[in-house]
């Protein structure tokens, strides 16, 4: 999932993860800090856009069964493939199934998909990456050999892979998309590592005898955390269409679930006689990630160390 | 320079050898007896120890690896176990298909983005840059599949200007040819179109504000001169980088691409062996697909030092 944010770049490796580590004193004054990160936000207000875009798709998803309250998966025969109307805002699809529905539960999905790979690939990149930073030497090499051969599998390969060894479902997608961008967040956290390990705060920790748990846990993880949170928000719109490739190809949640990828595949042999069957699930993916990428951007300024 | 390829060969070869133990271990790690997996279910118990016995299951498993990569160096990746044919006699079938759709992609993401990327560059924080970066966002945002059935939906069902899917040999017919591949294409090269883009300007900006660039400047020549005879060079070297790096997301857009457009190349391949619990084809492909990987990534680290001298690459790359 990439470069950039690239659904594209569908490898997670991300140019825009390249912010730096925050320097001690920084930690002084963080209310001042904070006001400025705020104004530099809010000189760009499609960020701002995009933040509440996202919280709305959070509200969607955690809301569903208040807001939608038809059910996303129960067919109506009398209904099927009806064009968008008052009473059902988004129409239905090949089984009577109101769209609007489908597209908020869709949401959940999605997002449960998004942020629970991301966590998966922060816990076991970061430590890994921690380690090998850390430690260097032999377990360095170790750990960064198998890091880039598993970048060399193209992410959705990888992950393709990883479903067919575990089975289609949507549990087994998002461990598989987590396992596919750890590798990013071992890099990342060990090249932090290497700037952060080197910082004067650190030898003085060191000289007054902290241990290594000690100096990994309380010096250096909290200065690279927010470099790791700007590269989480880079990586979960990616894994968001990463869920909805394996959904569509049917290798993520299986039918009936409401997935936007799943609705999308079902929309494809109804392009002529229900062309609004695609409109609105590709629309939400489109939105919720663009949204992501832009409120990436802003919080890359409220927390770009450059501008202490 | 030499000192440089030869300690980048050794790290690709190393990093080889560990895709090759991850996929030989990854086949082995789906439940059930291997050769069951690789003769398929209908499969009668002669057929299983024939299978046991060709790939000699019954050795231990690091005496295995040595014999499956030995074969594998040789270009022996198995037998489909749906057609029977040899897996590398599949893959040179589908591959030329998806190297047709990825070139046409590339050269559509780079006649996007370099104009683009310049653009942006040469007139940065204008109406164009807003645009140019604007564009490069939704692009990367947008979701390839769903761009594709809009495409479909659009070009195919609404104007019917374009088939919709299907794959025609460019020899067999050079325009019904680009007529199936102009959309894929597209699709494909939309995403790589917006990191290009992104990092031309970029580049591009880094070098507008170096000293050569003022001295040309300063040499009277003029403006458009400036920008394509010394400007546009320099900047295209990162991008060189960049669209190797991108190999690998190309690789995985194809799949989906392929899919929806029903082009019958190595990315609809890798669906199919996967639906149809073809375990060699999928073992093949994902082989070769990340070596592939491996072997561009090398090639564009010497084509980055040949394109540029003045890079020394004693620290390390």
């Amino acid at each position: 999932m990439s470069p950039t944010s690239g659904r594209t770049s569908p490898t997670f490796g991300s140019t825009h993860a390249t912010v730096g580590v925050l320097p001690a004193r920084a930690a002084a004054e963080p209310a001042g800090r904070l006001r400025r990160g705020w104004r530099r936000v809010l000189r760009r207000p499609a960020s701002v856009v995009g933040g509440v875009i996202v919280l709305v798709f959070v509200v969607l998803a955690i809301g569903a069964p208040w807001i939608a309250r038809t059910d996303p998966v129960k067919a109506d025969w009398s209904q099927i493939r009806k064009a968008p109307s008052g009473a059902h805002p988004f129409g239905t699809d090949d089984l009577g199934r109101d769209n609007f529905a489908r597209v908020v539960w869709g949401s959940r999905i999605s997002m449960q998909a998004g942020v629970f790979s991301i966590l998966l690939a922060i816990t076991v990149g970061v430590p890994l990456g921690l380690v090998a930073g850390y430690y260097r030497g032999a377990l360095d090499q170790v750990i960064m050999r198998l890091t880039d051969a598993w970048l060399a599998f193209p992410f959705l390969i990888l992950a393709i892979g990883l479903v067919t060894i575990m089975g289609p479902s949507l549990t087994n997608a998002t461990i598989a998309i987590g396992l596919g961008a750890t590798p990013t967040y071992i890099r990342l956290t060990r090249g932090l590592v290497l700037s952060t390990a080197a910082e004067d705060y650190v030898q003085g920790a060191r000289a007054l005898g902290a241990g290594d748990v000690r100096l990994m846990g309380r010096h250096i993880l909290p200065n690279i955390f927010s470099s790791l949170l700007v590269q989480a928000t880079v990586s979960i719109p990616i894994a968001i269409i990463a869920e909805a490739v394996l959904s569509f190809l049917g290798l993520g949640v299986q039918p009936p679930t409401p997935s936007w990828g799943t609705m999308l595949n079902a929309a494809q042999q109804f392009l002529e006689s229900a062309p609004w069957m695609a409109w609105w699930p590709g629309l939400a993916i489109f939105s919720l990630t663009l949204s992501f990428n832009l409120a990436g951007d802003g919080l890359r300024d409220l927390l770009d160390p450059k501008d202490y | 320079m030499f000192e440089f390829l030869v300690r980048r060969a050794a790290i690709s070869i190393v990093t080889l050898i560990v895709i090759s133990v991850i996929v030989f271990t990854g086949v082995r790690m789906i439940p059930g007896d291997p050769a069951r997996v690789m003769a398929g279910t209908d499969a009668d118990a002669a057929g299983l120890e024939e299978i046991r016995a060709k790939y000699g299951l019954n050795d231990p498993i690091p005496v295995q690896y040595l014999r499956w990569a030995g074969l594998a160096l040789q270009g022996d990746l198995g037998r489909s176990i749906r057609t029977r044919d040899p897996v590398m006699t599949t893959v040179a079938r589908k591959l030329p298909i998806t190297v047709e759709l990825a070139c046409l992609s590339v050269l559509i993401a780079l006649a996007l983005a370099i104009p683009a990327g310049v653009l942006a560059a040469v007139r940065r924080n204008t109406a164009w840059d807003l645009l140019a970066s604007g564009a490069s966002l939704c692009g990367v945002s947008v979701p390839n599949f769903w761009l594709g059935i809009m495409l479909i939906l659009f070009f195919s069902v609404r104007l019917g200007w374009l088939p919709a899917s299907g794959f025609v040999s460019f020899w067999e017919s050079p325009s019904g040819n680009l007529r199936r591949m102009i959309m894929p294409a597209f699709v494909l090269g939309t995403a790589l179109a917006a990191v290009l883009m992104r990092q031309t300007r970029n580049s591009m900006i880094g070098v507008l504000g170096a000293d050569y660039i003022r001295t040309a400047y300063s040499k009277g020549l003029a403006g458009r001169a400036v920008i394509f005879r010394h400007a546009i060079r320099n900047s295209l070297i990162p991008v060189v980088t960049i669209l190797g790096l991108q190999a690998g997301a190309l690789m995985s857009g194809a799949v989906v691409t392929e899919q929806i457009f029903v082009v019958p190349g190595f990315g609809r391949l890798i669906v199919e062996a996967v639906f149809t619990r073809d375990y060699p084809v999928v073992q093949g492909v994902v082989l070769i697909t990340a070596s592939s990987y491996v072997l561009i990534n090398l090639l564009v680290d010497v084509s980055y030092s040949l394109l540029d001298p003045r890079i020394r690459f004693g620290g390390g790359s």
